[in-house]
């Protein structure tokens, strides 16, 4: 912590703080009431995800993958699988494709929802919280329905999934698409534009885009800055290729770009755009084509490694796998969005009030099960 | 098998394949017709992808055609014309192994040289290659020039130092740390090497292949992994 002056003061917030989104501790030096530094001290859920990697053939990592990011699933899934069919050249078909672009929006919408709904608990507001909690049951029960798994699914399989389609999803998806569409309105101008929140937010914790690039900080937080960068459209993967959507990114409507409402902005600006995707995948699917179908009957990567990216909703979730030719993973290792992420908080916090340090916390979405892995 | 079945089956399979599935159902003999049916599941399993890939082929080929270069080509005739003596041992098309000791100035070189530009620094892996070499490898990507790299530093295991590249980009101040948490690889010029995910006091270098587990911490006894458990 370095030397502490006569006006200064050394505080603790967590690890257990409902405010810190999991066991998360920071050490914060105030000067009365602003900020002068901040130390995160990670690990307190730290499970040993890499080395127990290493002894589990590649199709058991993927529930380890779930329990990282767990409100993501589907997208953690969805990166590990990528990138271990990138390393074993395996093409899977168009159905399992789009189903898997389907999967991965919805959980995109579910995990903004509770980020943007937790950000105004964050700050008091108490009702919005419950409205999209509401909504996100709605998409839980649509993942219920294809896998029976609620939160951590263990649903995308090397070069599958592991099941098809329910009979009703297509519709059932359509309607809660329908009902929800309106709602995104409703939360705007529930949340995005209460005077409360405007004051709380706009022109707090100020994110320049160099500074964001230098952190690494990626995903919606990058986006806020101002830079239009987004692996779907940028370097492709899956068949994102194929849809047609938008990159929203900040422009400063209530403060200046990179603000926390900014962060906010650009989430649910998100959610508007992947039920756009999802409306198109759900129009392009195709009939036919077994999810089973270039599923290897036992997964051994030639030697080599790769690093491959997607687009997890916290931004650029990378995986790094070694294989040595054998059917355990030599070395794996998950570059973790939220993990680069918290790194910012020292640089972007300091200077503002304590009670921004929440805000601003808040602003960055962070999942602590992915940050200690 | 004997010869004229595998005939008749390649030709009932080249027929299903195009669409005309009765040949194979009018095959008099049980045994052969399933042989026929399994024959015709493989051929459709690996139907896509042959197809797929051939066009990816031609699509690399396209690409080398287009540009001479790699990247890799490109970042090591760039870096040759400003360092002596950098590349360590045999080189790769996949990446750029380059020796530890002027890693700082070749990194800053990276960044700040106008046509690689790597502006981002994507990832930071530790291996732990076994008799006694650990590497860390750096995923670097440029946002304006839209090209990734990968830098590999080997390190024997007794003096594992790497000079930190932590105040260029900033992101590799907690990479780093990782990295010295799980491997013990010293990067030197660090302003703040602590362990970051594990408690300060612990023994070890986890992610290292030949670690074992203290005994106990702190007068808790550490439960070892389980034989047999997968």
């Amino acid at each position: 912590m370095g030397v502490v002056h006569g006006q200064e003061m050394v505080l603790n917030i967590g690890p257990q703080h409902p405010a810190t989104h999991g066991v998360l501790r920071l050490q914060v030096k105030t000067d009365g009431e602003v900020i002068s530094e901040i130390t995160p001290y990670l690990g307190y859920l730290h499970r040993c995800f890499e080395k127990h990697c290493e002894n589990v053939t590649y199709e058991q990592v993927i529930p380890f993958t779930d329990r990282c990011d767990y409100l993501a699933s589907m997208t953690m899934n969805f990166g590990y699988v990528v990138a271990v069919e990138k390393l074993m050249d395996i093409k899977v078909n168009d159905r399992v494709q789009h189903i898997r672009v389907i999967m991965a929006e919805l959980q995109r919408i579910a995990s903004h929802l509770l980020a943007t709904g937790v950000f105004g608990l964050d700050l008091g507001a108490f009702t919005p919280f419950l409205h999209m909690l509401r909504d996100r049951e709605r998409i839980i029960d649509l993942f219920e329905m294809t896998c029976g798994a609620r939160l951590l699914y263990n649903y995308m399989w090397v070069g599958g999934l592991s099941h098809d389609l329910p009979k009703g999803f297509v519709e059932a998806t359509l309607n809660f698409l329908d009902y929800f569409e309106p709602k995104i309105d409703e939360f705007e101008n529930l949340l995005g534009h209460n005077k409360i929140f405007v004051e709380r937010t706009a022109d707090i914790g100020i994110m320049p885009a160099e500074v964001a690039i230098n952190f690494g900080v990626t995903g919606p937080n990058l986006r806020a800055s101002g830079i239009k960068w987004d692996l779907r459209k940028d370097d492709p993967y899956s068949i994102y290729d194929k849809f047609d959507f938008d990159i929203p990114v900040g422009q400063g409507i209530k403060g200046t770009i990179g603000d926390s409402w900014d962060r906010f902005y650009v989430r649910l600006q998100e959610i508007r755009e992947s039920v756009k995707i999802v409306r198109q995948a759900i129009d392009q699917l195709p009939k036919d084509g077994d999810v089973h179908q270039s599923m290897p009957k036992k997964i051994r990567p030639p030697k080599g490694s790769i690093y491959s990216r997607t687009e997890s909703p916290r931004g650029d979730l990378g995986y790094y796998i070694e294989s040595d030719g054998s059917d355990t993973p030599s070395r794996l290792k998950m570059r973790s969005p939220a993990f680069t992420a918290l790194g910012v908080l020292d640089e972007i916090a300091g200077g503002w009030l304590m009670s921004d340090v929440l805000a601003i916390l808040g602003s960055l979405d962070i999942v602590l099960g992915e940050i200690d892995r | 098998m004997s010869e004229d079945i595998q005939l008749l089956i390649d030709d009932v399979v080249a027929k299903a394949l195009a669409g005309d599935m009765d040949p194979i159902n009018n095959i008099e003999d049980r045994v052969t017709r399933s042989k026929a049916k399994a024959a015709l599941v493989k051929a459709k399993r690996f139907q896509p992808q042959i197809e797929v890939d051939s066009k990816s082929v031609q699509a690399a080929e396209k690409s080398d055609t287009e540009s001479k270069q790699t990247i890799e080509q490109i970042v090591i005739a760039s870096l040759s014309k400003n360092f002596s003596d950098f590349l360590d041992g045999e080189q790769n098309n996949d990446w750029v192994q380059i020796k530890a000791e002027n890693w700082f100035d070749i990194a800053k070189y990276l960044k700040t040289n106008e046509d690689l530009y790597f502006d981002s620094l994507q990832c930071n892996t530790g291996v732990d290659l076994e008799q006694g070499m650990l590497e860390s490898r750096y995923n670097l990507h440029s946002m304006k020039h839209l090209h990734a790299i990968e830098i590999r530093i080997k390190v024997s295991i007794e003096k594992p130092d790497i000079p930190s590249v932590e105040s260029l980009w900033r992101v590799a101040d907690w990479f780093e740390r990782e990295t010295y948490d799980m491997f013990g690889i010293n990067f030197t010029g660090h302003r703040d090497l602590r362990r970051i995910l594990l408690p300060e006091d612990w023994d070890g270098w986890p992610l290292r292949k030949n670690y074992e587990e203290q005994e106990t911490y702190h007068g808790i006894v550490v439960p070892k992994v389980k034989e047999g458990w997968e």
